[in-house]
């Protein structure tokens, strides 16, 4: 593996590193005591003519293949020789729609663990893209002036990070909640006041509040109703009154017998093959 | 264990790419998975997939023939179902002889019966000058003592008859056997022959001098010598054809004296023709005692004279009646499987074929029966009836010479009187045995009734080994040891009776003795049959030492063990003497509450390991004090893989109890929680959640006392946080509880703000308990941690209503309809089933103690082999669960042993692919329940998971397999429970100890393509391992409780979060295996499928690199710099990575 590895590292250096069309590869490793290197593919970001995107055109720099140790600060210290770094963004997968960021709350939303991610870096000017397009790297993840932490170091941390501040978590929902109500309020205001009004081609809204409340436009609702409806039927019926009913009851019967044969008759089939008759 | 076919499994899969596929996620191509998955789906239809029938309308509804109203009509009447009547004819034609055999085996027989004609005859000698026989065949027989009157010489048999099963045609695979009954002639005998062995000697030389004869035929691939059903008076010459169809048959050579050779009155059981000053070579003068009547011997002796009558009775009642003789065929079936049918003494066919017989004299039977009903008709005699009191006769005439009932009472346990009446079939079945026999009928019985679907697979295709029946098993060993035991418990008249075979002379006294002993405790104990030995016609016979070892099996009753005394009579009742007597030293006088004085006997255990294990300490005294049997003969095998469940410092508990001190404790939180004041909605429900609170935790909690020292403190929130620079901390695992909280009108109708009300409810809660009852909390947005008494509980708090809000979708006209989303079918799980679950299986723990055993077992041993991660702890519950509700063919285990290898044998057993396994917890499904259950399955086989268990809550879904296991795991599973059933039964059943207990608990680990090696520093529960480690690290806690309580640190194990991260970064390539238990190395296997190149693609590069192949720029793994990236992430933890396969050169 090892003389492999230095081939390899051998080869890497008289030839350019391979990279798919479009994109050039950065070497990057966690330190230095490591032999082998991940590749970093980067290329600008572009997107399709018409289609928006949540980052500036020009100045992204759209990177694939960030492992897992390397957060976004990281990704900001690495890069930021070319130029500077206006944000870095990481993300599970490159987004391909535009999607509309909410904050996210530390308390619901804990963040998942990372594994292999995508990011977006986003220079203050064009050239850093250029730069960095260039970068021979390799890139180092944790320096001596830089350590990152990982493994039990990185737990220990995690450890004492997730212990919520009650405090905090309460003012959250605290506020969140004061919104919500006030967002509810708000829409029964509404719904009040559009009571009983008819819109501008005459129809009026008939909710749940109204002075005749109605049946919620559920879809258990509309089964139950059918159902009513169906056994209501039911009952009316007469069974075993004509002959010819006599005659289906019978024959139905003769089929259910089949139909459980023919199960039967499968299933022998099954534990034959399997050798499923021999008791010894 | 089983390496070899373990990696062979595996590489097979890798070598099968769309095997792998629903392993992977969904990045790879979707059209192309969609593809393969069709194709396997495709593929295993036609081998082993069931499917629904369809039928076309026209074949459905067309006018039925007669014939097929005939055939339908005769299933309704005389089998159970048509499915039942398919299976007995499957298993019929499997087990008959084919016409094209016995067309061979009748030329054969012509052969054999010309060639015994043509042995030539010897002149007259002494019987005891034996220099006649050639040097190359011994007399098989002991003859002990060897001074015996009379004299012998050969002529060749008068008449030779083939009789038993083979001409009835009741004969069953796989052992296909011929009875030749050989008529000596008159001449051979002389009047006394009767007295002293005389014939029996006769007769052994008879057959030495056939065998030196038959032998150098070529003929024959093989002449040897065996016993008549283990009598070991009555050998029998076995002749074996040449060549190719050395196994197609075995012919039995009986030899048997003329008709009415010997006069009956002589053999009747009270008569006595062994003298005692012959058998016990003195004289006794005239002391006046009369000689002890010889039973056995004279019934041995009457059979011989009888071979040719039973076959003449039989084959007038079976001949005619096909379903008879089917019944025959399959009672041979369900007997050999409960291996009760062999050696002296057990319930063979004739015996069966003869009770048929009867039940077709009293009309129990018709002849017109199927053979379902007929083994149904005697299930339910046997089940009945019990021949140790009321016997049995075919004899019709009411002679007044012939001996009564009662008389053979005196000598048999058993009594089934031939036609004759002079002759008890039973008479080498001990009481034992019948009713062994008589638990089986009944439970067989319980199964037919039950209309279970799979009735005929449990009743005649399961095998049932003592081991896995019993609870405990016990060998007595060597054997040598039990002729001591006869002289003790004076069995001489009975040695005299059975010529000098201790082991069949001492087993009634002895199972008489612990039965008696064991009492209350017993439900039933039986022994297994010594096998018949078969010997080469140049070697002496074998000795009966040489008969390996007696084992017992006890089968217990679980009410019975949880007492810890023998009460006896009180002391002045003439009754405590025999009790005293009885127990010997162990008996005491006590004086109980109520004042009454009584003996009685206390065994020390406190712990219910400790208890279950009494009938040890019971049996141990009794043979000692009764049976002059010390307890170095004894090997007692009941408790040994208890080691496997036991925490490491406490060997006299398996860890019911501690389990115990936590349900109460939690029993207490849940009612603060009820009672709590200040709540702004009441507390509709506390629910357990977890392991624990069921029993299953394979290692109980115990209650925690932190040493401040060992952690960095965060005083203001009163918990406490690991620190680097000692080794890891105590792992402590909150146990959930889930509490409802009443419905009201002021919840949110949405879903983001119902979880901030229940946020703030948590907080509350926190708040509420830390002030009214002083306890340590910690509240997050999601759950509350509460310190009591040692044990850390997890509150989460729970809306009814919330699944329901999250599976709202309203549709573009406005209706709201319900559309199960995995986040709602999560918090489904955990709070509406999980809690039902919980509940339903801490009741079964209370209805069978060993619930908890075997399930901890069940999950160890999984977890042991590294395949933990791919099942939920409650699938493993729930199989469990399965082997207590649904024991049929056996009954509930009692002990963790015998429950933990049924749980490996349904495992590597059950259909998984096409079969749910139903688990009827509280009873709660009918049985027309179960069949639909059964349809839906096989018309949504396709859309469920690998592994389907059902319950009466999840009859559609199975939430507890839906992310697992995968195919691979499953399969992986199964072999290696199949292995490990076979080595541990292997073991257990070893009279001289099991060797290491804990072979089949250690994981293959060459199959990996790479190990990751941890540092114990670092694993918490690394004392927990296997092979419990001689030293470990110090987990920073206090022996006694600490001043003030601070939380510890929760939840927080190293090598789980490695492999949170592991499995994060590098799902798409590999597999990543470990045991949770101290475990010290994690298994990695690769995914072929993502080691073949890829074209790039922005969404797939995780990991991997660009190389160029030829012309094309293809995606390949980054092998060596993940290797690199095991060792980062774990840093610390990981003490070296380890490459085992070249595998990976891509």
């Amino acid at each position: 593996m090892v003389a492999r590895g230095k081939k390899r590292a051998a080869r890497d250096r008289e030839t350019r590193i391979p990279s798919p069309p479009g994109y050039s590869a950065i070497p990057i490793k966690f330190s230095e005591k490591q032999q082998a290197s991940h590749y970093l593919y980067a290329r600008e970001h572009r997107v399709r003519e018409g289609a928006q995107s949540s980052w500036p055109q020009k100045r992204t720099l759209f990177v694939l293949n960030v492992p897992p140790y390397c957060s976004e600060e990281c990704l900001s210290r690495l890069l930021s020789p070319c130029g500077p770094i206006q944000s870095v963004e990481l993300q599970e997968k490159p987004d391909l729609s535009e999607s509309k960021k909410e904050p996210k709350s530390r308390f619901f939303h804990p963040k998942p663990i990372p594994g292999f991610r995508v990011a977006y870096v986003v220079f203050q000017r064009a050239r850093g893209v250029a730069a960095a397009l260039t970068l021979k790297g390799p890139l180092l993840v944790s320096t001596e002036s830089h350590p990152v932490k990982s493994g039990i170091h990185k737990w220990i941390s995690d450890y004492a990070d997730a212990v919520a501040d009650p405090e905090a978590l309460r003012v959250e929902v605290d506020t969140f909640m004061e919104a919500y109500d006030k967002k509810i309020a708000e829409e029964e205001a509404k719904a009040k006041e559009e009571e009983g009004v008819p819109d501008e081609e005459g129809w009026v809204k008939v909710t749940r509040r109204g002075r005749r409340p109605v049946l919620p436009r559920t879809e258990a609702a509309s089964l139950r109703v059918l159902e009513r409806e169906r056994r209501k039927r039911a009952r009316k019926e007469l069974l075993n009154f004509y002959a010819w009913q006599h005659r289906e009851s019978k024959m139905e019967h003769l089929a259910q017998l089949r139909k459980k044969f023919e199960e039967d008759k499968q299933r022998i089939e099954l534990l034959r093959a399997q050798r499923k008759f021999r008791p010894y | 264990m089983g390496p070899a076919s373990a990696e062979e499994h595996l590489r097979r899969a890798a070598g099968e790419p769309e095997m792998m596929g629903p392993a992977m996620d969904g990045t790879v191509q979707g059209g192309k998975k969609m593809a393969s998955r069709k194709r396997t789906v495709a593929g295993s239809l036609v081998d082993s997939l069931l499917q629904p029938v369809k039928l076309s309308p026209e074949e459905l509804y067309k006018e039925p023939t007669n014939e097929e109203l005939n055939r339908l009509r005769e299933t309704e009447i005389l089998f159970h179902s048509s499915l039942l009547r398919l299976q007995v004819e499957e298993l019929l034609k499997e087990v008959r002889l084919s016409e094209k055999k016995k067309g061979r085996i009748d030329v054969f027989l012509q052969e054999v019966n010309q060639r015994i004609k043509k042995v030539p005859s010897t002149a007259e000698t002494e019987l005891i000058d034996q220099a006649w026989l050639p040097a190359g065949v011994r007399v098989p027989l002991h003859q002990v003592p060897f001074t015996v009157k009379g004299s012998f010489r050969f002529l060749p048999p008068v008449q030779v008859t083939i009789v038993g099963s083979y001409l009835l045609g009741t004969c069953t695979r796989p052992d296909i056997n011929v009875d030749m009954a050989l008529t000596m002639p008159r001449e051979i005998l002389q009047d006394k022959d009767l007295l002293n062995q005389r014939y029996f000697r006769k007769r052994a030389l008879y057959l030495a001098h056939l065998a030196d004869h038959l032998a150098r035929d070529p003929l024959f691939g093989s002449v040897h010598f065996s016993y008549a059903n283990g009598c070991h008076l009555k050998p029998l010459l076995l002749l074996r054809p040449h060549g190719k169809d050395e196994h197609l048959v075995t012919v039995r050579l009986h030899p048997c004296p003329p008709l009415d050779f010997f006069r009956p009155c002589r053999l009747l059981p009270s008569k006595n023709n062994v003298r005692s000053t012959w058998y016990q070579g003195q004289s006794h003068p005239g002391d006046g005692k009369p000689e002890p009547p010889t039973p056995h011997y004279n019934t041995w002796v009457l059979q011989d004279t009888a071979l040719e009558s039973h076959m003449q009775l039989l084959s007038t009642v079976l001949s005619s009646a096909q379903g008879l003789k089917d019944g025959v065929t399959l009672l041979k079936v369900w007997l050999r499987q409960r291996e009760l049918d062999k050696g002296l003494g057990g319930f063979n066919g004739f015996l069966i074929s003869m009770l048929i017989a009867f039940l077709v004299s009293t009309r129990k039977i018709h002849t017109t029966m199927s053979g379902y009903q007929v083994l149904r008709s005697v299930l339910q005699f046997l089940a009945t009836t019990d021949l140790t009191v009321n016997g049995i006769s075919l004899c019709l005439s009411s002679d007044p010479s012939l001996p009564a009932l009662a008389d053979f009472y005196q000598a048999f346990p058993v009594v089934f009187l031939d036609s004759s009446g002079r002759l008890n079939l039973c008479a080498d079945v001990t009481a034992s045995t019948y009713h062994q026999v008589q638990h089986e009928a009944r439970l067989s019985m319980a199964l037919l009734d039950s209309k279970a679907d799979d009735g005929f697979q449990l009743l005649l295709m399961t095998p049932k080994p003592m081991v896995r029946s019993f609870d405990h098993v016990l060998h007595v060993r060597p054997v040598s040891r039990l002729q001591a035991a006869c002289h003790r418990l004076k069995l001489c008249p009975e040695l005299q009776d059975s010529g000098g075979d201790y082991v069949s002379a001492v087993l009634g006294p002895l199972t008489a003795l612990l039965e008696k002993g064991l009492g209350t405790r017993l439900q039933l104990l039986a022994h297994s049959r010594p096998p018949v030995p078969e010997w080469d016609i140049s070697q002496d016979p074998p000795k009966h030492r040489d008969s390996g070892a007696l084992s017992l099996g006890l089968l217990l009753q679980p009410e019975g063990l949880s007492s810890v005394l023998e009460l006896g009579p009180e002391a002045d009742q003439p009754e405590a003497a025999d009790f005293r007597q009885f127990w010997g030293s162990r008996s005491e006088l006590r004086r109980f509450q109520d004042g009454a004085i009584r003996e009685a006997v206390v065994w020390e255990a406190s712990s219910l390991h400790q208890k279950r294990l009494i009938p040890h300490q019971v049996v141990t005294h009794l043979l000692a004090l009764h049976a002059d049997i010390p307890d170095t003969c004894i090997h007692y095998v009941g408790g040994f893989l208890d080691a496997l469940i036991q925490r490491p410092k406490e060997p006299s508990s398996t860890g019911e109890e501690a389990l115990t001190v936590a349900v109460c404790c939690y029993d207490d939180l849940s009612r603060l929680l009820w009672g709590l004041e200040g709540l702004p909605l009441t507390v509709s429900a506390v629910q357990g959640a977890h392991p624990v609170l069921r029993y299953t935790e394979v290692f109980p909690p115990a209650p925690v006392r932190p040493a401040f020292s060992f952690h960095e403190h965060l005083q203001e929130r009163g918990l406490l946080l690991p620190r680097s620079d000692k080794p890891c901390p105590a792992y402590v695992e909150p146990m959930t509880v889930v509490c409802h909280l009443e419905g009201s009108g002021h919840w949110p109708q949405d879903a983001e703000a119902v979880q901030r009300v229940r946020a703030a409810f948590q907080l509350r809660l926190a708040e509420l308990l830390t002030q009214q009852h002083g306890l340590q909390c910690r509240a997050t947005a999601t759950h509350t941690d509460v310190l009591k008494d040692g044990f850390v509980f997890r509150i989460r708090v729970a809306y009814q209503r919330e699944p329901q809000i999250l599976r709202e979708v309203q549709s573009p006209e406005g209706m709201i309809s319900l559309r199960d989303t995995p986040a709602s079918l999560r918090l489904e799980r955990d709070t509406k089933h999980l809690p039902l679950l919980t509940s339903a299986l801490h009741g079964l723990q209370q209805q069978h103690p060993a619930f908890s055993g075997v399930a901890r077992l069940a999950k160890r041993w999984v977890r042991a082999q590294l395949l933990g991660e791919g099942f939920t702890d409650e699938s493993l519950d729930l199989v469990t669960a399965a082997l207590f509700l649904h024991p049929e063919p056996f009954t509930p285990p009692s002990s963790p042993q015998v429950g933990f290898l049924r749980f490996l044998s349904l495992v590597s057993t059950f259909d998984w692919k096409n079969n749910p396994l139903i688990v009827n917890l509280n009873n709660e499904l009918t049985a027309e329940e179960q069949v639909e259950i059964h349809r839906d399955f096989l018309a949504a086989r396709t859309r469920l998971p690998v592994m389907v268990l059902v319950t009466p809550q999840d009859r559609k879904s199975s939430v507890w397999t839906q992310d697992g296991p995968t195919a691979q795991i499953l399969q992986q599973l199964v072999i290696l429970a199949a292995e490990a059933l076979s080595i541990l039964e292997k073991q257990l059943m070893d009279p001289w100890g099991p060797g290491d207990i804990r072979t089949v608990f250690r994981p293959p680990l060459d199959i990996y393509d790479v190990l990751i090696r941890l540092s114990p520093r670092h694993i918490p529960r690394h004392r927990q391992a296997v092979d419990c480690p001689a030293a470990s690290f110090c987990r920073g806690l206090l022996r006694e409780p600490g001043p003030s309580s601070l939380m510890p640190v929760l939840g927080y194990d190293p090598p789980q979060l490695y492999l949170a991260q592991l499995r994060e970064a590098f799902e798409d390539l590999a597999l990543f295996f470990y045991d949770q238990h101290g475990g010290e190395v994690i298994g990695v296997l690769w995914k072929p499928t993502s080691f073949q190149p890829q074209p790039f693609k922005a969404s797939s590069t995780k990991g991997r690199m660009v190389v160029s192949q030829g012309e094309e720029l293809v995606m390949v793994p980054n092998i060596e710099a993940i290797l690199e990236d095991f060792a980062v992430l774990g840093e610390g933890l990981v003490q070296s990575v380890e490459a085992q396969s070249e595998r990976w050169t891509v």
